[in-house]
């Protein structure tokens, strides 16, 4: 059954109901000539009150939206007991002659808006987040509201910071600010921060300058957006920050051979934020485990079957458990039994009767350790910013990112100059004191989406999301000279600590993070070359310019061919060259400085001379397909080994035979494409 | 295998749109109660996939309702989702608050309840 159908199924239901739905109306209009009258009994007005309400849930799934509205409406007057005032009276009485005239016409003559305004802001899906949106554009939050629908998250609307306040007041995940709001603005943003400090807010803004971006991420803002941007943009943001802090809720599992003790921890862990499985059958334990993959675990210790400090053995035995969180419960705290409990290797107890502050501060200790131990393994503890291991994490989840969203990143590979001179003068205590400076004046300079890890020694990288090499380069800039002006002292000496920083880009200079680091690594000893102290960018242009460059290149010796497509190409605008053997094509393409550049190279695998894959191979040698697309043409499907090879060096390869609308549709797509070193 | 959904509501012509969506738009099995008690006692019986359970309901209302869904064990574990025109946000915690899967607002719109509803439960699209 088609939506179509479905429809006019329900419009014949309404049909059906019609006389059903218009006696509320009726009951309503009573209400309101009553209130009128000012004799509105509260009998009847409870029953009128009932009605709306009916109206309001019902009359929206037939099409009427607009009538539903308005019955909502209609039901908060009338809710409560206070007198209803005349002007509230004549309001009523509007309200239900409006819904009468909306539920005489047809139904679903909104059909236009296929999707109520209301049921976009009102789901709730539990465990999930709210988002508030602070802006006035309607359209953008509701195609917002649509997007995030997809992820079960709320979304909230303010239209101004006023009305935003109230809002913020009831739980709120995250905050979208759009900063050119009239009472908005950055003050906003302080307040907001320092009010609800654990809330992510991103923020839109008109103009992508510097001191905007310095100046939100100084206020608390987690996340900088330039305007316009598309809901699918703000959601995948939101989407990272929400699993991160889905991540944060701590998995309990408790057991207990009594029930009642069970559900009274679940009751006191709960609203403090954690997930507690509960398990009466000790036998059980290890596939909850295994299926849950908990934070910690509470263990009876007395239990028939298999009591608490067994069962701890036997998790302590097993490497998988071996260190999770046991938190023992028991009537007996005598020491010989306290003693039993903390050989079989249990991290803490709590005495029955459990009292319910000592039992959540006990778990939320021992949760705030295990999560302090996780913490060290991602914050390098010399320097406080991100460890390399973590560092490649986030850089691995950012560039995903990037990808889906057709975002830029930036990523610079930074070397303090001649900082094992400063270790060797000042000895290894200034030496770290250094690293620590840099680290801070790093982090205070690349906030909120932006990562700063430490690589190894002296070594650092800062990568920026959104963010192009030419603005990254400006801000590293900035860095270096707050790092240059800053004075070292030690041993009576003064001294002056430098980096050197190469900064390459996704996509143009790579298409995965481990080749844009190697291209910024590239940069950073151009840095260290031209004399130390200064930022780099990679350098994309050859310094010898090509003699003349092309759109595409053709490498055929099927001279028909050749003309068709030559020809089909010219017609697209395209500018073309085509050679006719692999010799000339190594001597026209190849070579330190080629003669000609072309963005597209189009090779035929079986060519006179050196064959295609010969002169793919010196292609690849020389780095021109790092700036050229390859389209390989082949009579037959490669093997899969030759496959493999083919796809890591060409944009794409077509078999023979084909369609000249299939060559120029890939020629096209590999014109279009964003520059990568290798396909996408 | 099919799952199934019992739908608790009063109203006739919502139940009915409902039922005739859901079927629409999905492969569930779909059980319809007009009241708290008839649900109670099919949910008992046929022990379905979820509840799509209306809030306001004379004599038993969505609430308590649930109550008793969640105090017999052969109901106990069935996930519930609330239908409801209460659409004050401190309303709807409240009753995200009592262990539901969550909360719909009404009026729904039929084309978007199935994929509303898969969401709320986390039941992949088919």
């Amino acid at each position: 059954m088609s939506d179509d159908s479905l429809r006019a199924a329900v419009r014949a239901i309404w049909e059906r109901s019609r006389d059903a739905i218009m006696q509320r109306v009726v009951a309503l209009e009573d209400a309101s000539r009553a209130a009128t009258n000012g004799e509105l009994a509260p009998e009847m007005r409870r029953d009128a009150q009932r009605e709306a309400h009916k109206l309001a849930g019902a009359v929206g799934t037939f099409g009427f939206w607009e009538a539903s509205a308005l019955a909502k409406e209609a039901e908060a007057i009338l809710e409560g007991d206070d007198t209803i005032t005349p002007t509230n009276a004549m309001r009523l009485s509007n309200l239900t002659a409006s819904i009468r005239q909306q539920l005489s016409d047809e139904p679903g003559r909104e059909q236009d808006a296929p999707i109520a305004p209301e049921s976009l802001e009102t789901i709730v899906s539990v465990g999930h987040g709210k988002l508030l949106v602070i802006g006035t554009d309607v359209d953008f939050r509701e195609r917002m509201a649509i997007e995030a629908r997809s992820l079960g998250v709320e979304v909230l609307a303010a239209r101004s910071a006023a009305e935003a306040r109230t809002m913020l007041t009831g739980p709120i995940d995250a905050v979208i600010l759009d900063l050119t709001l009239p009472d908005a603005g950055f003050t906003f943003l302080e307040r907001l921060h320092a009010a609800r400090p654990t809330i992510p807010v991103i923020v839109l803004s008109d103009n992508d300058e510097f001191q905007d971006r310095v100046e939100a991420a100084r206020l608390g803002g987690s996340g900088f957006l330039q305007k316009p941007v598309r809901p699918s943009q703000l959601i995948d943001l939101l989407r990272d920050s929400l699993v991160a802090t889905a991540d944060d809720v701590a998995t309990i599992v408790a057991v207990d051979d009594d029930a009642e003790l069970l559900a009274m921890i679940q009751a006191l862990l709960q609203p403090v934020g954690a997930r507690v499985v509960t398990v009466t059958d000790p036998l059980r334990v290890l596939n909850v485990l295994v299926e849950h993959a908990p934070d910690l675990v509470m263990l009876d210790v007395d239990m028939p079957g298999l009591n608490g400090i067994e069962l701890c053995r036997v998790l302590r035995n097993d490497p998988r458990w071996s260190a999770l969180p046991v938190l023992f419960l028991t009537a007996r705290s005598e020491p010989a039994n306290v003693l039993r409990m903390f050989e079989a290797g249990a991290d803490d107890f709590v005495a029955k009767p459990v009292l319910g502050p000592e039992l959540v501060a006990r778990v939320r200790n021992r949760l705030e350790r295990t999560r302090m131990l996780r913490l060290a393994a991602d914050v390098d503890s010399l320097t406080g910013v991100a460890t390399r291991r973590r560092g490649i994490e986030v850089l691995e989840r950012i560039f995903r990112l990037a990808q889906r969203q057709r975002q830029p990143i930036s990523v610079a590979a930074i070397d303090l100059d001649h900082f094992k001179q400063v270790n060797d003068r000042f000895g290894h205590l200034v030496g770290d004191m250094v690293l620590r400076r840099v680290a801070t004046i790093l982090s205070a300079c690349f906030r909120g989406e932006d990562i700063v890890a430490r690589w190894g020694g002296e070594e650092f990288i800062v990568a920026m999301y959104s963010a192009r090499c030419a603005f990254a380069a400006k801000r590293l800039t900035e860095a270096l000279d707050k790092l240059r002006a800053e004075v070292f002292e030690a041993s009576g000496a003064t001294h002056s600590v430098t980096f050197s920083a190469g900064v390459a880009e996704f996509p143009t200079d790579g298409s995965d993070w481990t080749a844009v680091y190697r291209a910024a690594d590239d940069a950073l000893s151009h840095a260290k070359a031209q004399g130390r102290d200064r930022v780099v960018c990679v350098e994309r242009e050859p310094t010898a310019p090509a003699e003349s460059s092309v759109d595409v290149v053709l490498v055929d010796d099927d001279a028909v061919l050749v003309e068709v497509l030559e020809r089909a190409l010219q017609s697209s605008g395209y500018r073309t060259l085509s050679v006719r053997d692999g010799t000339s094509a190594m001597e026209v393409l190849t070579g330190a400085s080629p003669r000609v550049r072309a963005r597209v190279i189009i090779l035929d695998g079986g060519l006179p001379g050196h064959d295609g894959f010969a002169v793919l191979r010196a292609l690849t040698r020389d780095g021109i397909t790092r700036r050229s697309r390859v389209v390989m043409i082949t009579t037959a499907k490669p093997d899969p080994e030759v496959q493999h090879a083919l796809d890591l060096v060409t944009f794409a390869h077509i078999e023979k035979p084909f369609t000249v609308d299939e060559l120029t549709g890939v020629v096209r797509a590999a014109m279009d494409a964003p520059h990568t070193s290798s396909p996408a | 295998m099919t799952k199934s959904l019992l739908l608790i509501d009063d109203d006739d012509d919502i139940r009915e749109v409902a039922q005739l969506a859901l079927e629409v738009g999905t492969d569930w099995r779909i059980l319809t109660a007009a009241s708290g008690s008839e649900g109670i006692e099919l949910a008992r019986d046929v022990c379905p996939d979820a509840i799509l359970l209306d809030v306001m309901m004379p004599v038993l209302d969505g609430p308590a309702t649930l109550e008793q869904l969640r105090g017999d064990d052969r109901t106990r574990e069935i996930p519930v989702v609330f239908l409801t025109a209460k659409a004050r946000p401190a309303e709807r915690d409240r009753l995200a608050g009592l262990s539901v899967s969550g909360v719909l607002a009404k009026p729904f719109d039929p084309l978007e309840l199935p994929e509303q509803l898969r969401i709320t439960l986390g039941w992949a699209s088919v």
